[in-house]
């Protein structure tokens, strides 16, 4: 019955069939539009980066200014007192797999509390993030790595007033750490900071070790720090060893590597490295200033009973003395293109509140391709670089170089993220809209 | 144009000068008004051009090594430093500014590895006295103090001082009863003590007796700034591991213990908190003697009570409760050392 209803109402349209030869007609047409393959150049396709605001707390995310084995470091500003500051990043998941890693941390952060000197880099918040598994520690910002200042110098050399100008806060702070019973064990170019107004800063304190504070000297037993900034008595594998000569033996070899650009020792693999050490047989080079080389002599003594102490280094006629300025000093190298170091929280903020306004700026492909290209031939030359270091030097234990590695890999990762690949498209000139 | 003339003048003729201004001031300074002013000015003008030359001006560099040189010369032979710090307060309030200024330059002058001012300090030690005594007169002791300041950061010269009777004169000067006076004859006082590690421990070995017994009047100070300050620095200086000698001898005193409970005990949280920092160092230590393991046991308890409750919401600091957590534990495993001595009397706290 309803059948008969609904005919009537319900004129049945008209279906048209299309046979196989008109699909195959229309599917024709519509892939001879769009079947020929459409060039875009590689300068067509842009690229946008991403400048997306984040907080950790109350600090604003800038870049990343440095990387080591135990997570990023990043520039942060912080919102309450517009203070730039740096963030070292610490992941959970990445500390596991260094030796002491947690431990470390810990440490590093007890320390840092309780230590308070112009020369000593200044721990000024701890975050914690339970669902990252993420561990943010805030520090004064400061704005280069004397390793970095030395990679950037002719010969990997400071001339010798700026070299004394460092050295002395160096004992300045070291001696403060001493009085405090905090033994460093891992003083290198590479853990001295420097901020904008030269001002010398010891960093890192995951290796350092703190002497009860009624034991009746400074006996170390652990003996941890680069292998090629280690004294003889740590080489050798002694069971215990005075902790402050040790620091003053590294002092030693920093200074050596900050005024000659070389290091005292050398050896192709670790193991040499150490050998060598253990010898303890070293020259001064050819040509260097007589009293800075007596200074070296005294510091690096392969007996560390005859080692000078901090005293006597204050009292040493090239320390006493200030060199003098010969020309200009060896200037801060431009981190990622910017000779200013200038603030990189800035561009965030800046397009997290006037993004409308702001003229963004793109990238093509083909811009994209050559900095990579850029920052490979960078990086071939600085890896090389870094072998000649590492071959008259220190890194070699295993971890240092899976976590090179892996920070290689993480680079590559980010250089992905970083851009959003094709958010508009400039210019398609070959390429129809269907 | 009066300018150039001044600026041509030899370091020797404006040594002179001022010496000369400064003689007829130092002699006119009871009666003559308008012969007085005019000594002064000429103090202060020439001040100006000295200062000038060794800081050079907005439109002048500094004069070149050789002038400076024959200057800081002129100054030792003439004696002038000496004479010009001791006239402080006849001079004018911009005048001894440039004293400071000239005073400080001329101190941080180095040839190679010499000194040339320390070294003729040392054998003028009056200039460091007179400088130590400006801390009496108010009008001059904000300028005295930048001057020993820099003084004290030569090692030598820090000595002199140190070793000095004036010395102790510091202990009424942080606590006299202008602030700002106050606040920096102990930021000089602070530097003396502890700039020159090796020597303030040497210093405060020898010394012990004497200085602590001075100091105990600080920490009973009524001035609570002194009080906590002084406390504050004891801290400090005990637990440098320089300073480890005098450390075990002050922890060893009985005295010290009770003073530092009832500094526990004390209105102010901060103070409090300081005593804290001090206390913790006699419960650490692993010889205690006896007296010191008396009195800790007679308040066990009690002190275990006490500390559970001590600043408890100072929960941000890890560092502080961990010693905090430490101090209780080895607190409530005190053993007395012989069984006639766990009379439970607590006559402390």
């Amino acid at each position: 019955m309803e059948e008969d209803d609904n005919v009537p109402l319900d004129p049945q349209p008209v279906v048209e069939w299309l046979d196989d030869d008109e699909i195959a007609q229309l599917d024709l047409q519509t892939i001879s539009n769009s079947l020929q393959f459409n060039r875009v150049s590689s300068q067509d396709i842009i690229y946008q980066k991403k400048q997306k605001c984040k907080m950790v707390g109350r600090y604003v995310m800038g870049d990343k200014l440095g990387e080591g084995s135990y997570g990023k470091v990043k520039e942060v500003l912080d919102s309450e007192s517009l203070t730039r500051r740096a963030v070292k990043i610490l992941a959970k998941r990445k500390l596991r797999r260094i030796p002491n890693g947690e431990m470390n941390v810990r440490n590093e952060i007890l320390f840092l509390r309780s230590l308070k000197h112009k020369n000593v880099v200044e721990l000024i918040d701890v975050l914690y993030n339970e669902e990252k598994q993420k561990m943010y520690l805030v520090m004064e910002y400061c704005v280069c790595v004397l390793q970095e200042l030395l990679a950037s110098a002719p010969e990997s050399k400071l001339p010798l007033f700026q070299a004394h100008k460092y050295f002395v806060q160096l004992i300045d702070g070291l001696q403060y750490l001493h009085g405090q019973g905090v033994i460093h064990s891992d003083i290198k170019p590479g853990n001295l900071l420097l901020t904008l107004d030269d001002t010398l800063k010891i960093s890192d304190f995951g290796v350092t070790e703190k002497l009860d504070p009624f034991a009746p000297d400074d006996t170390c037993t652990k003996g941890q720090g680069s292998p090629a900034f280690q004294p003889p008595e740590i080489a050798n594998g002694h069971d215990s060893f005075s902790g402050f000569k040790a620091d003053i033996w590294s002092t030693g070899v920093t200074l050596f590597n900050i005024t000659t650009g070389a290091y005292p020792f050398e050896g192709d693999n670790i193991y040499r490295l150490l050998e060598n050490i253990g010898k303890g047989v070293w020259s001064v080079p050819e040509g260097l200033d007589p009293l800075l080389s007596d200074l070296l002599v005294n510091m690096l003594r392969f007996d560390s009973k005859e080692r000078y102490t901090i005293q006597q280094i204050r009292n040493h006629t090239w320390f006493m003395s200030s060199p003098i300025n010969t020309g200009d000093s060896v200037p801060i190298p431009p981190l990622q293109g910017n000779a200013l170091r200038s603030s990189t929280v800035l561009p965030y903020l800046e397009s997290y509140h006037y993004e409308s306004r702001q003229n963004n700026v793109y990238f093509t492909e083909h811009d994209l391709n050559e900095a990579e290209e850029m920052a490979r031939q960078q990086e071939t030359s600085s890896s090389s670089q870094n072998m000649r270091i590492s071959k008259n030097n220190s890194i070699t234990n295993e971890e240092a170089f899976t976590t090179r590695a892996s920070s290689d890999l993480n680079k590559k990762r980010r250089t992905k993220k970083k851009f959003i690949s094709c958010i508009s498209v400039k210019k398609l000139t070959h390429c129809r809209q269907s | 144009m009066p300018f150039f003339g001044k600026s041509q003048k030899s370091p020797a003729e404006l040594v002179k000068a001022l010496k000369e201004a400064l003689k007829a001031l130092e002699t006119l300074k009871a009666g003559g008004d308008k012969k007085a002013e005019k000594a002064q000015e000429d103090v202060s003008k020439n001040l100006v051009s000295i200062k000038n030359m060794l800081y050079g001006t907005s439109d002048s560099e500094p004069q070149t090594d050789i002038v400076v040189s024959q200057l800081a010369q002129e100054l030792y032979n003439s004696n002038l430093l000496l004479l010009l710090i001791q006239n402080l307060n006849q001079i004018d309030f911009e005048g001894k500014k440039d004293v400071a200024l000239v005073f400080n330059n001329v101190l941080r002058r180095q040839i190679g590895t010499r000194s040339p001012t320390v070294e003729y300090i040392c054998t003028k030690p009056e200039i460091l006295f007179t400088l130590m005594a400006g801390y009496e007169h108010q009008e001059i002791a904000l300028n005295c103090g930048t001057m020993l300041r820099e003084c004290a950061r030569y090692e030598a010269l820090a000595k002199i001082m140190l070793y000095s009777d004036e010395f102790f004169n510091f202990f009424q000067y942080v606590e006299v009863s202008t602030f700002d006076i106050a606040s920096d004859a102990f930021s000089t006082f602070k530097e003396l003590l502890t700039r020159h590690k090796i020597l303030c421990a040497e210093f405060l070995e020898t010394n012990y007796d004497k200085v602590f017994t001075h100091y105990q009047r600080l920490l009973n100070s009524e001035n609570y700034v002194t009080r906590r300050q002084s406390l504050k620095l004891l801290g400090e200086l005990l637990l440098d591991r320089h300073n480890f000698t005098v450390m075990t001898k002050y922890i060893s005193n009985p005295d010290n213990l009770k003073l530092m409970m009832n500094m526990l005990r004390e209105k102010s949280r901060n103070i409090q908190f300081e005593a804290f920092h001090v206390f913790k160092v006699f419960v650490a230590n692993p010889n205690k003697p006896k007296p010191i393991l008396e009195i800790l046991l007679r308040n066990q308890d009690k002190l275990v009570d006490f500390l559970t409750r001590f600043h408890t919401e100072r929960s941000e600091d890890e560092q502080f409760n961990d010693e905090k957590a430490y101090l209780i534990k080895q607190i409530k495993e005190l053993k007395p050392i012989q069984t006639d001595g766990t009379s439970q009397s607590s006559q402390q706290q």
